[in-house]
């Protein structure tokens, strides 16, 4: 009995959880809105909104500028980070603890602060309304953190006998280190990604012509224009929701895994 | 002869050792540069120039000017700061204890029922919050609220209780948007303490429900003194989160009604962007900064003095 009852306030948590999203869905799908119609039938059942969405607004540039971003952020941190993690790890150099303690204390800048001179700075460099303003910054130092982790765990004789056999650094570190991190490098793919990809403040300000928006921003002023027509707004946050969530069905367990590996940082 | 041949050689492969070893000096800069230089550009150069601009009277456009600390003492006469100041704090102390106590029981729940459909099913669902955008939450949930039809409303309805002006009432909207960040955040460190309740070794629980301990006191004696550096990353963690606090309340009532959910970040972009006055944000920003490194400090001291109990 109590068993019983301890099973059905854990599915009404979850369903607490996973409600506002159905609804998400489910709102999507109908044009006129009826109040206090909640009965989900289905000969209302309408892609009409979905239509509209990608023929009608620029959403089909957000979209496409979010992937755009979102991706060459995650390539230009899984690079930067796995080098430096490496270095941090494996090599000897006057200065390591020094350079990878300033690089985690960069860690507890808020974002925000650094927005406003940012944006001089990107100013300054003509590089407002551009790819590069949106997609350099996105590195942290958490990357480094995760990767340098998992790479002091890669044991020594594999990378000794490696440069026996007359390896570069550059190729040790290409074909011994990175296969055998491959799951820290999803984690934190998966990481960026969504970080990029729910990014909001950063590309509010530093863009201001239409075809240069992300999804977030592009929802936003969505949200603010059409605040009556549900169904449309609706369908533009299940389209920004989808990529995020595919991704997590697809990848649970390295997701798990890489909260506990960012989250864990000293 | 054959001295100085020998001489040769030596400082010929004395020659070739350092050439080796500068560039094998050199590699490892070669490794962290490209990462050290963005992180240098967008994080260091920043926090100077912050500092910098908020002696300065400056609207991006013109040449700063300095004025001094006169935006910091114009801090003090700013109702509006005040405003963002107390809900800011009120937001984080708030929201924090309630994501902590709600994550660690979902988590230590979880744990303590094994692994099973059930148990995979609700972490899934705790965790499909996480990985939405705020903004995307913002819109849903603004439906959610004020649609006619929607869920919540209508069983508000069928309770026979008056809807709420939820994000109108200047009274309420501070607390329903902790409500929404907790629903959010709950999941992420969820997911933290379930990976610091599987670090406990078994044995350790097991040895005292061995000598008779029941199971409320194997977790307030056992498990939850050694889930301490995890509760003070997750302490630490929904603290610096909350006083960044800015998409969901952007998106869902922009600081309003009056100033009655307007907060320090919010702030900041209202001054850089709406009244021109980016020498002033700074200012602005510059003691979210210091809120953060005293945060940051705190995390610290506690997790040094937890190490050297432990070890």
């Amino acid at each position: 009995m109590k068993k019983q009852l301890g099973r059905l306030v854990l599915i009404l948590i979850a369903s607490f959880m996973i409600i506002p999203f159905l609804y998400m869905f489910m709102t999507s799908l109908r044009v006129t809105y009826t109040a206090y119609n909640f009965k989900f039938v289905l000969d209302d059942l309408t892609l009409k909104n979905y239509r509209e969405i990608f023929y009608n607004t620029s959403f089909i540039i957000y979209f496409l500028n979010s992937l755009f971003i979102s991706l060459s952020g995650v390539l230009l941190t899984v690079v930067f980070s796995s080098m430096a993690g490496y270095a941090f790890a494996k090599l000897e150099f006057r200065g390591r603890e020094k350079i990878f303690f300033f690089m985690l204390m960069t860690l507890i800048i808020p974002s925000q602060v650094t927005l406003l001179p940012l944006y001089v700075i990107m100013r300054h460099l003509g590089w407002l309304n551009t790819y590069m303003a949106l997609i350099l910054p996105l590195p942290t130092a958490v990357g480094v953190f995760i990767m340098r982790q998992s790479i002091l765990k890669v044991p020594r004789d594999l990378m000794d006998a490696a440069r026996i056999d007359g390896c570069s650094e550059f190729r040790i570190f290409m074909e011994v280190v990175l296969p055998l991190i491959k799951p820290a490098i999803i984690a934190l793919s998966i990481f960026t990604f969504i970080g990029a990809w729910n990014e909001f403040l950063w590309p509010l300000i530093a863009t201001t012509s239409n075809s240069m928006r992300t999804l977030t921003v592009g929802m936003a002023s969505m949200n603010a224009q059409y605040s009556v027509n549900y169904g449309l707004v609706m369908a533009g946050a299940t389209m920004t929701f989808l990529p995020s969530f595919i991704f997590y069905i697809l990848l649970q367990k390295q997701f798990e895994e890489g909260v506990a590996l960012s989250g864990l940082k000293g | 002869m054959q001295n100085t041949e020998i001489l040769l050689i030596k400082e010929k492969s004395k020659k070739r050792f350092c050439i080796k070893r500068l560039v094998g000096k050199g590699k490892p800069y070669i490794f962290i540069g490209p990462l050290s230089l963005l992180l240098f550009t967008f994080y260091v150069i920043p926090i100077f120039l912050s500092i910098y601009f908020s002696f300065t009277d400056y609207n991006i456009i013109k040449k700063p000017e300095f004025i001094g600390v006169s935006n910091y003492s114009d801090l003090l006469l700013d109702k509006t700061f005040k405003a963002s100041l107390r809900n800011t704090f009120l937001f984080t102390l708030g929201v924090v204890p309630a994501q902590t106590i709600f994550s660690l029981v979902m988590a230590s729940w979880l744990v303590s029922r094994g692994k099973s459909r059930l148990t995979e099913f609700v972490k899934g669902a705790m965790f499909i919050p996480v990985i939405s955008s705020m903004v995307l939450v913002s819109i849903v949930w603004r439906i959610l609220l004020n649609g006619e039809g929607s869920p919540l409303n209508l069983i508000l309805n069928v309770l026979n209780i008056t809807q709420p002006n939820w994000l109108g009432d200047s009274s309420i909207v501070l607390f329903v948007l902790m409500g929404i960040t907790v629903w959010k955040n709950t999941g992420y460190f969820m997911i933290l303490y379930i990976a610091g309740l599987m670090e406990i070794p078994k044995n350790y629980t097991e040895a005292a429900k061995v000598d008779g301990a029941g199971r409320w006191n194997v977790f307030y004696y056992i498990t939850l003194p050694l889930l301490k550096p995890t509760t003070i990353m997750v302490v630490f963690l929904g603290m610096v989160w909350s006083l960044q606090t800015f998409d969901l309340i952007y998106t869902l009532t922009g600081g309003g009604p009056g100033n009655s959910s307007m907060t320090l970040v919010l702030h900041i972009y209202n001054n850089a962007f709406k009244n021109l006055n980016a020498g002033y944000a700074m200012t602005v920003a510059n003691i979210l900064l210091l809120f953060s490194s005293i945060a940051a400090i705190v995390q610290k001291s506690f997790l040094k003095k937890e190490k050297s109990e432990v070890y």
